[in-house]
């Protein structure tokens, strides 16, 4: 047998320039000086974190009724932004599970980051369940654990599955983007020319040496892994449903609900990753890993999601009138033409008229109207909770329970601070850390397969 | 994986006589079965009213796999994919059955044009007097459930269907003749563009026709899942089908090479998908329904857990899903064929009981005042000694009969190649292997 | 932007190999008079003393091709103890090298049933068993709305089974490993591919592997040497004790929750929050000093009637007329159905179980204490030329308000109108049960 090195001598030296190449612009994001435009946009977070910590202060001191809830409007901006951050909080799992068994190789590009969006996503959401209950500092009671009132939790309250849905999403997350970013790290701490620095990826990569037979196991278990997070992720937003499908208030109660949250979720979460990713590219000139044509998968992807939702709107509606059920018919026709209805057009229009812009390729390719949609999409989605929530809860069965929703300044402190959060954490993340996952990049590209003299 | 290969010299891939063949058996066994079913139905002596049931259940079951094969051309289509082009031909033949479903389907919606009142609930006489007990829950959709608009629906929903069978089947049948690769491809790539739109067409006429021909059947009930389910367990069909007819294809000597262990491994996959994604669907629709307690939505499962439906409940949850679910989860399953054929049969039969389930009970729909002055209706009014799944063995030849007839009609449409001999990635799919 | 690897200022790595690849043209046996060069000078290179052993040899290839090759050809050859070293999962490279496929999936699957019987035994003892609690009426083992919970625990638990156990078959975290002494090795993460041959392979050569590693296409081979003394191979002192000291500070905590469980304390709970339990009020009947009287219940002041509280009709609020009790009704009193059937209702809650939904006066009360062999007779209500059907109406009213003998008065149960209408009712007993026949309407019949 011939030696490969001699049949192929150019095009192996090629490969292996590609798979360097693929490492210099990804190590040198982490390992090179800050960026000049690090430090302004690390600072705007902190300040939104910032606002987080000063209004969690005064709602912890003062109590809910600084926010806008009242007996009639119980939930409000808090669950609505607690099921706007979990649902961004999808795509990273989706992306790095879901397309990775469908074996969208694309997604090696953005799997990293999404992965990272989604555990800072679900820390922003992770806080509002817990202050949204008046007495945060009892929420451990809902651990269950042998105490001394002799009580247990109600597990067969929709809540309680959220508190474990939540924390194993949480936990799952963490450790499918910490084992994937294991190989990426040891790139980091061989390249690495700070001794603090060396030691520190050093001790996060364990001494991963990139052995054939570690690598046989750790494919094994990124496959499993994946394969748990798939229905895992489907679950997630389906428990998540669930805190409002099970009461029978109409407008909540009704069983589409599981699937067309996944959907929205993934919709959301998918608008997010391209509003992070089309400036990083830029920023960290990323532009030949993070390619056109995979934000163009992205927004096709959206217009996909973005019309399950609308078909779930229209079902919605249908089954409405359908049912002859008076609550729920009343309920959708206030839905779209009460009070609220500046919001329920927004939502409509954000959701499912705006990413039919996809459907042109011009809006595909451009950065700049890319994340101005992608922009308006979040916002709709944001919206789609609020009308859920708020619109569900304004025309209960009494008149006696019907009530209008007006946020103060605390909401929207409080929402601006999440925010504040989930930059913050990803700033950090898109400096110190891997933002590509290398291996995975140099796994699924062509030259992966040079010298290979039969196939 | 980019490795590509060409068709194995000694491969047999056209369809010659094999079509013929298929609808002739496919015929004679349909045909036979109908006319023992229209005999049985005729004795039965309930104005046609159960074989109309048993007839709605074998062609949601027949639709269901034409349904899915469709939405698998689409799918595959607008996804680029590459490891079911060896397929796709084979779910364009169960696609191109559509208009022969349409006229079958004639058979159940004719009726109600013409003033059946065994079927569907809503044609009831008497329904439309305000003193009638179910009045203010129906009043308000006499206009949706007219039995010239439903007609009219019926005719919309299946245009729309055959319409897209025929175009995707068209243009795939020239890709075949296409005189040069850029030509193919060309073809390839027109068919991509026009899958978005036809994904959404697909999905918005599902949404509406599943609810409209099989949730009407119990005349109070509703929810918003329904044609994601059904959806979900037409995938599952359609997958399980996609199987079998492969390796039957195969042991006549065709397609041998050019359908692998490890596309049967991936379809076993989307079997075993699916079949999660029906329970996830299903037991979101129960555990609502259930938890709410309310009423109108209840009525539906509390026929299916108490009375004798309850051990089908339990059969399909078994059936259905645990036990394939479970033995799906190994590779091995899905890759050693009499295994995978197997459980694509098995999942088949659970499929029809599936449908049997959704659809039969509403046959036992009755109504009734009590002395009390009570008013009881649904499956679970009047006598309990009715409370039975009244099986009757016509439940079973109608299915089977119409099984049949679809056969044929796939045998006739299995014209030409049986693969997409020019399909730009057809090498990769033939070289595909799982990792 | 620089980019590090290329232009690197680091002197020693200055030659390192990436840019110049395709011409560094380093044939195997020159492999051993790079390797100085190639050191970054800090003492532990590849240079080796005499207190070194050999730990195995490295061979480079180009391309994962080439390595996957290789690999076939050393099992061929017989050798076990060796692996490959990739910067990504080189497909292809299990077979060659013979590596079976890991159990991996058969331990998660059992990890998930573990999480699945978990979670499940969990509700069950916790919501059925050991704490049943009825919400909504609901079962308390109700297993549609146990299922979210079960699920979720077992996809947690195979998760941390896939996750812990991936690392723990990988024989990893080990920070150290013979390899990472040479430098080119720090390629392996970038953009080399290695092929490691140990030592302890029993067929293991120097030169005859050596050999076989040129004869299978390496460009580059290096030995590879440990520090022969073991303690050399330990981990530092410091890091031992460091851990050691961390793990003891870690469990404080928890040794505080456990003393804090196993002792007894007189002393109120740590208040981090205070709940509302300590509020900026006082209630009825606490002592407040400020005030003359030292309490904080001010009372009514004299001279002053509360809103609503005047209540100066005697007739209605009291029975009294003249001084005399009232022998009509008020006028507040309206006769009718709908008064009657209100004192029946509040005459069967309020009177029936003592004086019986006849008056009779063999309520359930007194039935069950005869029954058990007392007496507690309540008074016959209906008896005729009783007391009690001669009072005048403000005295029945009166009893009704402030009870009489053991009767305790129901003014606090009752309000004034639902008295006056019990009042009615008891009068329409009495009349009922104390009737002529004369009194009969028409076409009753007397049995």
């Amino acid at each position: 047998m011939a030696s490969p090195s001699e049949a192929a001598a150019g095009s192996d030296g090629e490969a292996q320039a590609v798979f360097r190449g693929i490492t210099d612009d990804v190590s040198r994001v982490a390992l090179n000086p800050t960026p000049k435009w690090w430090w302004p946009a690390f600072g705007v977070s902190n300040l939104m974190l910032l606002c987080l910590v000063v209004s969690l202060y005064h709602l912890f001191t003062t109590g809910i009724g600084v926010w806008g809830n009242n007996n009639i409007q119980g939930w409000a901006w808090d669950i609505t932004n607690f099921v706007f951050w979990i649902g961004i909080g999808h795509a990273g799992t989706l992306i790095s599970a879901v397309l990775y068994l469908f074996r969208q190789d694309w997604r090696t590009s953005i799997n990293r980051s999404a992965e990272a969006m989604t555990i800072f996503a679900v820390a922003a959401a992770g806080i509002f369940p817990i202050i949204h209950t008046g007495r945060p500092w009892f929420a451990w009671w809902m651990i269950p654990h042998p105490n001394d009132m002799g009580m247990w939790p109600q597990f067969r309250s929709p809540l309680m599955w959220d508190v474990f849905a939540i924390s194993t999403y949480a936990t799952t997350s963490i450790l499918f983007w910490y084992m994937g970013m294991v190989p990426d790290l040891a790139t980091l701490r061989d390249r690495a020319k700070e001794r603090w620095k060396q030691v520190g990826y050093g001790l996060l990569a364990l001494g991963w040496r990139g052995s054939a037979r570690q690598w046989h196991r750790y494919e094994r278990a990124y496959l499993i892994l994946a394969a748990l997070s798939t229905p895992l992720v489907l679950s997630v937003h389906s428990v998540v449903s669930f805190d409002f499908a099970t009461s029978q208030n109409p407008g909540w109660h009704t069983t589409i609900f599981p699937p067309y949250f996944v959907a929205g979720a993934i919709f959301s979460g998918f608008a997010m990753v391209a509003t992070l990713l089309v400036p990083l590219r830029h920023l960290c000139g990323l532009k030949h890993i993070i390619k056109e044509s995979h934000i163009e998968a992205m927004c096709k992807i959206m217009i996909a999601t973005g019309l399950m939702v609308g078909g779930a709107y229209g079902i919605e509606i249908f089954i409405a009138w359908y049912s002859g059920n008076a609550g729920e018919w009343f309920t959708f026709r206030n839905r779209v033409l009460g009070e609220y209805s500046w919001a329920y057009f927004a939502m409509v229009s954000c959701n499912v008229l705006v990413p039919q812009f996809f459907w042109i390729r011009k809006c595909r390719t451009n950065p700049w109207i890319v994340v101005g949609l992608c922009i308006l999409i979040n916002v709709g989605m944001w919206f789609e909770r609020f009308v859920i929530i708020a619109t569900s809860l304004a025309r209960q069965a009494m008149p006696g329970m019907w009530g209008y929703f007006s946020p103060t300044r605390w909401d929207v402190l409080t929402f601006i601070g999440s925010f504040g959060l989930f930059f913050t954490l990803f700033l950090l993340f898109a400096r110190f850390l891997p933002v590509i996952a290398m291996a995975e990049v140099k796994a699924v590209s062509p030259e992966a397969h040079a010298g290979k003299d039969h196939h | 994986m980019s490795a590509t290969k060409s068709i194995h010299p000694d491969e047999k891939y056209k369809a010659d006589k094999m079509g013929g063949r298929l609808f002739k058996v496919g015929l004679a066994a349909g045909a036979a079965l109908l006319i023992i079913s229209v005999i049985l139905g005729a004795t039965k002596g309930d104005h046609w009213r159960r074989f109309l049931y048993a007839y709605v259940v074998g062609w949601s079951f027949v639709f269901s796999i034409a349904l899915g094969s469709l939405f698998f051309i689409i799918s595959h289509h607008l996804t680029r994919a590459k490891w079911g082009i060896v397929l796709r031909r084979l779910a364009e033949f169960m696609a191109g059955t559509l208009p022969f479903l349409f006229v079958l389907g004639l058979v159940f919606v004719l009726p109600v044009l013409f003033g059946n009142k065994h079927l569907y609930f809503w044609t009831h006489d008497g329904l439309h007097d305000p003193k009638h007990p179910l009045w203010h829950h129906m009043h308000h959709k006499f206009g949706w459930l007219d039995p010239a608009f439903f007609a009219g629906r019926y005719v919309l929903y299946m245009a729309v269907y055959i319409g897209l069978a025929r175009y995707f089947a068209k243009k795939s049948a020239e890709m075949d003749t296409a005189p040069d690769a850029a030509a193919a491809a060309a073809i390839a790539d027109r068919l991509r563009v026009v899958a978005g739109p036809a994904t959404v067409a697909f999905g918005f006429v599902t949404l509406f026709s599943i609810t409209d021909l099989f949730m009407t059947l119990s005349p109070t009930w509703y929810s918003t899942i329904y044609s994601v389910n059904y959806f979900a367990g037409a995938m599952l069909a359609t997958y399980c089908t996609l199987a079998l007819l492969a390796r039957v294809i195969q042991q006549n000597g065709k397609l041998v090479h050019s359908v692998t262990v490890e596309h049967y491994h991936d379809i076993g996959k989307y079997m075993f998908g699916w079949t999660f994604f029906w329970i996830y669907t299903a037991f979101s629709q129960f555990m609502l329904q259930w938890y709410g307690n309310i009423p109108e939505e209840t009525i539906f499962y509390s026929y299916r857990m108490f009375s004798d439906w309850q051990y089908v409940s339990l059969a399909l949850l078994v059936g259905q899903w645990a036990f394939p679910y479970l033995c799906l989860l190994s590779r091995w399953t899905k890759r050693i064929l009499p295994l995978l054929m197997f459980f694509a049969a098995w999942q088949l039969v659970f499929h029809w009981v599936d449908l049997y389930w959704n659809v039969m009970p509403n046959a036992q729909w009755t109504m009734e005042t009590t002395a009390h002055g009570v008013f009881n209706m649904g499956p679970l009014a009047g006598d309990p000694a009715k409370h039975t799944i009244g099986f009757h063995f016509l439940d079973i030849t109608v299915w089977l009969a119409l099984v049949g007839l679809f056969l044929a009609a796939v045998g006739k449409a299995m014209k030409g190649n049986l693969i997409p001999v020019k399909d730009p990635k057809l090498g990769e799919c033939l070289a595909f292997e799982n990792y | 932007m620089t980019t590090p690897a290329n232009d690197d200022e680091t002197p020693g790595a200055a030659d390192a190999p990436p840019p110049d690849r395709p011409g560094h043209a380093d044939g195997p046996d020159g492999g051993r008079g790079d390797d100085g060069d190639d050191g970054r000078g800090t003492g532990n290179g590849n240079g080796h003393g005499s207190d070194e052993e050999l730990h195995g040899l490295l061979a480079e290839f180009e391309t994962p091709g080439a390595l996957i090759a290789a690999a076939r050809k050393v099992r061929n050859a017989g050798h076990t103890e060796f692996d490959c070293y990739s910067p990504f999962p080189v497909h292809g490279i299990d077979p060659a090298m013979g590596i079976k496929a890991t159990r991996l999936p058969i331990v998660v699957f059992l990890g998930g049933l573990t999480g699945l019987v978990l979670g499940t035994l969990m509700q069950w003892w916790m919501n059925a068993y050991d704490w049943p609690w009825n919400v909504a009426g609901k079962p308390t083992w109700s297993i549609p709305a146990n299922v979210p919970i079960s699920y979720e625990t077992t996809i947690l638990l195979s998760v941390l089974t896939t996750f812990f156990g991936m690392w723990a078959a990988n024989k990893l975290p080990q920070v150290w490993h013979p390899f990472f002494r040479l430098d080119r090795f720090a390629r392996v993460t970038d953009d080399g591919f290695f092929l490691g041959v140990e030592a302890g392979d029993k067929r293991f050569d120097l030169e005859q592997t050596r050999q076989l590693l040129v004869a299978a296409g390496a460009t580059h081979i290096e030995e590879c040497y440990v520090d022969a003394r073991p303690e050399a191979r330990t981990m530092p002192r410091w890091i031992m004790a460091a851990m050691a000291v961390l793990t003891m500070v870690a469990l404080i905590p928890v040794a505080l929750v456990f003393k804090a469980r196993a002792t007894k304390s007189p002393d109120p709970h740590w208040h981090v929050f205070s709940d509302m339990d300590y509020q900026p009020k006082l209630k009825s009947d606490q002592p407040f000093a400020d005030f003359a009287d030292g309490r904080a219940n001010r009372g009514e002041l004299p001279g002053t009637v509360a809103r609503g509280q005047l209540k100066a009709d005697d007739a209605y609020y009291r029975g009294i007329a003249g001084g005399q009790w009232l022998t009509g009704l008020p006028a507040q009193v309206e006769v009718s159905e709908a008064t009657l059937a209100r004192g029946k209702q509040r005459y069967d809650i309020y009177c029936a179980p003592c004086h019986g939904f006849d008056g009779a006066g063999m309520g359930i009360v007194p039935a069950r204490v005869e029954a058990l062999g007392g007496a507690w007779p309540a008074r016959n209500l209906v008896e005729r030329g009783s007391a009690v059907i001669t009072m005048p109406n403000g005295q029945l009213y009166n009893t009704i308000s402030n009870g009489y003998n053991t009767m305790m008065g129901y003014a606090s149960q009752m309000p004034v109108a639902d008295r006056w209408a019990v009042v009615l009712y008891v009068r329409a007993l009495q009349r009922s049960q104390n009737a002529a026949e004369s009194e009969l309407p028409a076409g009753s019949q007397v049995r």
